[in-house]
């Protein structure tokens, strides 16, 4: 015989375990947080990371470099790049980690091993664009978006052949 | 009460790279917090946490050899968890829908995304002080109530009231 029990979630109220802050102290904090005085001198402290972030970008644009054809790898390591490039100022090799990424995590929910030479083209011009911070925007701007249309088109292909 | 209280606070900071730990330790000076403590992975902070009381944790996702996933989990679950109930935000550059949800069954308060803004940061923060939230503990979780509100023209099932277990009866 089959019987059926209920299951419940037991659920507890904020007020009935430990809070960080008073709700008088709460009130406080957020006015801080949400000052435009404090969003002034947390700018100005990014800006005054950006060399040491650049420096992390391009150490983990080596990483990517010297990766090979280890995809586990070289998708770690463009995660990296996207997460740093534009808060150091590095908005080019940020969009185009970023569409490294996205093609990574499309093709590995396509069930599709991803394409040597798109890899390669997005690894060339992530080296490229980390240590060229003076090129074109312009011109980034097309790479970036010439790249994407090129991983949608490999990624449609390789979908059509696994079907 | 003003937000002195900002300085009293005691921040865990956990992630494997030192510039990222660095700008994020930058950015909570910037608000007044001063009491930073850091963690280069989840096994370092598991023990940071056991021997100094912290507030609230701010941790990556992606390190070695334990993660913020597994990180959160412990902190959570762990029969010896110092704080079960400390608001924990993960930060990352991992934005795939599974990882989101990952993060969200681990027991996370908040999801961070990189690259991280100094408003994107606080926001958070500001959210987890001022609507903190309740916590539910099930078979098979524990954690910040993962529903964030009530959807008026929701029309299925009300699945927290009425989960069912077969159970085997001779």
């Amino acid at each position: 015989m089959t019987m059926k029990t209920k299951i419940k979630a037991q659920v507890i109220p904020p007020d009935a375990y430990p809070q960080m802050v008073t709700k008088a102290q709460a009130a406080g904090i957020t006015r801080v947080l949400r000052s435009n005085v404090t969003a002034v001198t947390a700018s100005r402290v990014i800006e005054e990371s950006g060399d040491s972030l650049r420096e992390a970008v391009r150490a983990y644009v080596g990483e990517l470099e010297g990766a090979g054809l280890d995809f586990e790898l070289l998708s770690e390591k463009a995660h990296e790049i996207r997460g740093f490039a534009e808060t150091a100022g590095m908005m080019a090799t940020g969009r185009i980690a970023d569409g490294l990424c996205r093609y990574f995590d499309d093709a590995c929910q396509a069930g599709v091993r991803p394409d040597n030479a798109v890899v390669a083209l997005h690894v060339s011009a992530i080296g490229r664009t980390a240590r060229d911070t003076n090129a074109l925007s312009q011109m980034n701007d097309v790479v970036a978006r010439e790249l994407a249309l090129l991983a949608g088109r490999k990624l449609a292909e390789s979908r059509r052949k696994t079907s | 009460m003003s937000g002195s209280a900002l300085e009293h606070l005691k921040v865990l900071i956990v992630e494997d790279n030192q510039h990222m730990r660095s700008l994020l330790r930058s950015l909570l000076n910037s608000a007044g917090i001063r009491d930073i403590i850091e963690a280069n992975n989840g096994t370092t902070a598991l023990t940071a946490l056991r021997e100094k009381k912290c507030d609230l944790v701010l941790s990556d996702l992606a390190m070695k050899p334990m993660d913020g996933l597994t990180f959160s989990h412990a902190v959570r679950t762990a029969e010896n968890s110092p704080n079960p109930f400390i608001p924990i935000i993960m930060i990352t550059g991992h934005t795939e829908k599974h990882q989101v949800e990952a993060a969200r069954d681990a027991g996370v308060t908040e999801f961070l995304v990189k690259p991280i803004t100094a408003s994107s940061l606080f926001s958070r923060i500001a959210e987890i002080v001022e609507r903190p939230r309740a916590f539910v503990r099930c078979e098979q979780y524990f954690g910040p109530d993962r529903r964030r509100r009530t959807i008026e023209s929701y029309a299925g099932p009300w699945r927290r009231h009425d989960d069912f277990q077969d159970l085997q009866v001779q």
